[in-house]
């Protein structure tokens, strides 16, 4: 008799219950996203993978000086620079090896000519080795960013010194 | 100050300063920044170069000295007794500090296009000294040229320099070692204040053979050369020490290597003292860059039906096996010769040496390629002469310097650097005796300038006019007088062209110096009576006692001629050397030996049959193209082993790719019998192999093993190099008859073929900033001779031999004065061999002016 009871209880009121949790979440906000159809806005210094910018003219920003290179502690960028018809020092080659890539971002710090960003870009997968290495076409922002959130952090400051301010 | 420095290292005078707590004692006029560099104090510095005189113009050197009320630069203050010097006090950090504030005031902040940056001088001290921040917050002070205005600073002043005023110091480093360590005049400093700048001369370019060390002193990367432009970053190359190949005195080098992509990025020098200073010429600086041509050989070729085809290295030495094992079985071995480069290192030409004397048996080999009738004896004066001691570093301590028959400009860089040095630093007198008007002579002292072809009667004017002035010992003087031709020093002078005078100043400076460097070149060992003008010089080193108190010798051209004459490649090796060959193989070939002439002679009569050559190309350098290429046309099998394709390789039956200096530790020893190891820097480029190891391969084939392991051939070179090579001269004074040579009717201007300043060899034409210098052949001729023929500079002009006629532009020289022609040898554009006839004494050549 005591089996009967408990079973009756489980359907008429514990699943009752059970279904009013269910109930409640259908009206409310998800948790979870559409993903491929919808994205999740990322932290604006979410470091994802780089990318390069352009100066406002639309040239590249980038001389391949190699101090993002210098810099990687994974040692995961490639660079070879090269001369242009001007007679200007740019990347000829600039790879990223994203499978050695840790988004430590030191890149992004090092680079002296603003150059190199951690972007938001996160979906990197693929089937073969090779697609892990970004070439220089696949980085370079085709047109300069006006919006770009980061600029602000690297205005240089010139401090300037009062006459005897250093003395001593 | 400068006139400190000029004293002779011989002072024997000296103080004693404390540096920083520490007590050192230094000769008087050692500047306190040497002083303090000897005992491991570095102070830092942008202007002060240790081969240059100091300036104290960049003020970074400052140290504090006691009783001095304000800071002094180090490099311009010479130490005296007591002085109480401090290179680290507060003061001098604030010094420091505040010159690189200066400095910075108008450097543009440009590091990262900088190809200077990483091996900066400026960014190395602002990171040391320097303020992190500028106090300086106006516009930075910039050149711009008017036609170029918004894009571009840099300015090309030179074939390979390119000049970035902007970051420039002022330093004055690159004017001063121009004109102190090359006599160039080419770079300057213009305007004054703040708007001075460093530029060629104007209307003029930096193009002197020494060009490429400007580059490499500059302290911040104001001049940046093309070829290191924007390749690499210096942090990211490895550095191997090696040799020159290209000149006699081995100068020092630094590879800058990249392991994953097998290419040599640049070469600077590594200063060694005893040798170089820190100079390289642009032909080492730039020359490495056939390393990595793309027009090297990259796979044996073998002729088939008329054509080279490619193929392995397998096929390649099958048909070696199966030609050179025909002729060595039915001929003989006697029937196989072979020529190979001086250029080699020690295990490539023992290894030479072995395979012909041992598994060949033939006496058929040498490594000059590019004389014309060596003597074939064992002992000939010229060979003698050749292998008289000589040091380098005795040059500068010489008071007296005379170079005969040698245009050390086109032939021996770095000694020609030395002489500079010892005339500009240590006041030596330098007399310049040659048959044309060379660049040394603008620091001698008079320069003589003889008709060619009388080189011995000079030597015996010499002698004579001191006979006669009684400047030396006179049992030597009758001696010496029963034994020369009886010409009278008038006769003498009209003969040679040179003055009594003149003789008499060359005989008492020689007389009256403490010591003496003779140094005798490319001219003498060029000319058909090198015997003769060696006996001569025999007489004179006896008459005067020139070995006594100094040095004579004829120098070596190539990077290993010392060596391969110590190792015995000549086909008349030194006796004690074939004694020794004997005692190691146990056997030694009885048969003729012949030399590079007799062997092109046999191989017309076609007496010779199969023929080797390794790095050598007779067809180019050979001073007598239609002989060489007569003979080696008629080789019935030509194997040549370079490293691209020369008018050798192309009448080869088979080709083999040979390795270059940079890819294999060789052991090379330059012309003071020094032995200096050249380090691997890349794994051979293509399937090129070394020299030795082709050597090995092609015993192998024929049944035989050179060595068993790299021990025992170590152990065999080693045991030859113990040997003593210096031949005695003969004990008695030589007999020298003068007989009167005909000229050459219609062909007035003597010729001389040399190298270019900047071109050695054959090989070099491969390398593209060379070629930027100077990409073509031309005929030197003086202002006069040019007027007289009526053409002026670049316009073509005919030269014409009794055997050849070729085209050329003509180049005007600044120097030459006489009537003389000078054409290089350097470019297989121009077949300039072609002009020389093997038997004649003076070459001589017309020139006309070719009509439009």
């Amino acid at each position: 008799m005591k089996e009967i009871l408990t079973a009756l209880g489980r359907i008429f009121i514990r699943m009752p219950i059970g279904m009013l949790v269910v109930l409640k979440h259908l009206f409310k906000k998800p948790v979870t996203l559409d993903y491929p159809r919808k994205k999740k806005p990322m932290a604006p210094r979410f470091m994802g993978r780089q990318y390069l910018e352009r100066y406002d003219d639309g040239s590249e920003r980038c001389v391949s000086c190699g101090l993002c290179a210098a810099a990687c502690p994974a040692d995961c960028i490639y660079m070879e620079p090269a001369e242009n018809e001007k007679g200007e020092r740019y990347a000829k080659v600039f790879e990223i090896n994203l499978l050695r890539c840790i988004f430590c971002g030191f890149c992004e710090e090092a680079c002296p000519e603003e150059a190199i960003f951690m972007g938001h870009h996160y979906e990197f997968s693929a089937d073969n080795r090779d697609s892990f290495i970004w070439t220089k076409e696949d980085m370079l922002v085709k047109h300069p960013r006006k919006d770009n959130p980061f600029k602000t952090l690297f205005r240089r400051v010139r401090k300037v010194y009062g006459v005897g301010e250093k003395k001593g | 100050m400068s006139e400190v420095v000029k004293e002779k290292i011989t002072a024997v005078d000296t103080v004693t300063c404390t540096i920083d707590g520490q007590q050192i004692t230094v000769p008087r006029g050692t500047s306190v920044f040497d002083a303090a560099g000897q005992i491991g104090i570095v102070i830092p510095a942008f202007c002060n170069h240790a081969k240059l005189k100091p300036v104290g113009a960049c003020r970074m050197c400052y140290v504090e000295i006691e009783k001095m009320p304000k800071l002094q630069v180090s490099c311009a203050t010479m130490a005296t007794d007591g002085m109480v010097v401090s290179t680290n006090s507060q003061q001098v950090r604030e010094g420091r500090k505040a010159v690189i504030e200066f400095t910075l005031i108008n450097h543009p902040l440009d590091c990262p296009t900088c190809d200077k940056g990483g091996e900066c001088d400026l960014q190395d001290l602002t990171f040391d000294h320097g303020y992190d921040d500028s106090r300086f917050g106006f516009d930075k002070m910039r050149f711009i040229e008017e036609e170029k205005r918004d894009t571009f600073d840099d300015l090309k002043i030179g074939p390979e320099i390119v000049l970035n005023r902007n970051r420039c110091i002022l330093c004055y480093k690159c004017v001063r070692a121009n004109k102190e360590a090359f006599g160039e005049y080419d770079i300057g400093a213009f305007e004054r204040g703040d708007l001075t700048e460093i530029n060629a001369t104007p209307g003029g370019e930096v193009s002197n053979p020494f060009s490429g060390n400007l580059v490499e002193i500059c302290p911040v990367g104001a001049l940046t050369n093309s070829d290191w432009r924007y390749k690499i970053r210096v942090w990211l190359t490895k550095t191997v020490p090696s040799i020159c190949n290209f000149s006699g005195s081995g100068t020092n080098i630094t590879f800058y290597k990249e392991d994953h992509k097998n290419f040599v990025y640049r070469v600077t020098s590594r200063c060694n003292d005893a040798i170089d200073d820190g100079w390289l010429s642009d032909i080492t600086r730039y020359g490495y860059q056939i390393v990595n041509s793309e027009s090297r050989l990259k796979t044996p070729l073998i002729k088939k039906g008329g054509k080279q085809v490619k193929a392995s290295w397998d096929e390649a030495l099958a048909v070696i096996k199966k030609h050179m094992g025909q002729i060595k079985d039915q001929s003989g071995g006697v029937c196989i010769g072979g020529l190979i480069s001086p250029s080699l290192d020690n295990a490539s030409l023992y290894s030479f040496s072995k395979l012909f004397r041992t598994v060949f048996k033939s006496n058929n080999i040498d490594f000059r390629g590019d004389y014309r009738y060596l003597p074939s004896v064992t002992d000939s004066l010229f060979t003698i002469a050749a292998s008289q001691p000589f040091s380098i570093s005795d040059i500068e301590k010489s008071d007296v310097i005379i170079t005969f028959g040698t245009d050390l400009i086109r032939e021996h860089h770095n000694e020609y650097l030395k002489i500079r040095r010892a005339v500009n630093f240590y006041n030596s007198t330098v007399y310049s005796v040659n048959p044309y008007a060379v660049k040394t002579a603008d620091i001698a002292k008079s320069e003589m300038v003889y008709s060619p072809g009388t080189d011995e009667l000079v030597i015996n004017g010499i002698c004579l006019v001191a006979i006669e002035k009684k400047l030396v010992n006179s049992s030597a003087a009758a001696k010496l007088k029963s034994k020369i031709s009886k010409l009278s020093p008038g006769v003498l002078a009209k003969l040679t062209g040179l003055s009594k005078e003149q003789f008499e100043e060359l005989a008492e400076a020689i007389s009256s110096a403490k010591k003496v460097t003779f140094i005798v070149g490319e001219i003498v060992a060029r000319s058909l009576d090198r015997d003769k003008i060696c006996a001569a010089l025999s007489n004179l080193n006896k008459l005067f006692g020139v070995q006594d108190k100094g040095q004579l010798a004829v120098l070596s051209r190539y990077a290993n001629s010392k060596g391969a004459q110590k190792l015995g490649l000549s086909a008349t090796p030194y006796e004690i050397v074939k004694d020794e060959l004997k005692k190691i193989w146990g056997e030694y070939p009885d048969c003729q030996p012949r030399n590079t002439d007799a062997m092109i002679n046999l191989m017309k009569k076609e007496e010779i049959k199969g023929f080797i050559t390794v790095g050598a190309n007779p067809m180019r350098l050979y001073p007598d193209r239609s002989f060489a290429s007569e003979g080696l046309e008629h080789v019935d099998f030509l194997v040549a082993c370079d490293m691209f394709e020369t008018e050798t390789t192309e009448l080869a039956d088979v080709v083999l790719p040979l390795c270059s200096w940079a890819e294999y530790d060789g052991d090379y020893i330059n012309l003071e019998g020094k032995v200096q190891t050249g380090k691997q820097a890349i794994k051979p480029k293509y399937e090129s192999k070394a020299a030795f190891e082709i050597m090995e391969l092609i015993a192998r084939q024929l049944g035989a093993k050179l060595f068993e392991n790299e021990q025992v051939k170590n152990e065999e070179i080693e045991k030859l190099l113990k040997l003593d090579s210096v031949l005695p001269w003969p004990d008695d004074f030589l007999k020298i008859e003068y007989e009167k040579k005909s000229s050459q009717d219609g062909y007035p201007v003597p010729l001389f073929i040399c190298d270019d300043p900047h071109h050695s060899g054959h090989l070099t034409e491969k390398s593209p900033s060379l070629l930027n210098f100077s990409d073509s052949a031309y005929v030197e001729l003086s202002k006069g001779l040019a007027a007289k023929i009526g053409v002026a500079d670049g316009d073509p002009l005919r030269v014409e031999s009794p055997v050849g006629k070729i085209v050329v532009p003509a180049k005007i020289s600044p120097v030459l004065n006489s009537d003389v022609a000078i054409i290089p040898r350097n470019f297989s554009s121009t077949q300039t061999t072609s002009l020389l006839m093997r038997k004649k004494r003076v070459d001589s050549v017309k020139l006309t002016r070719v009509e439009e």
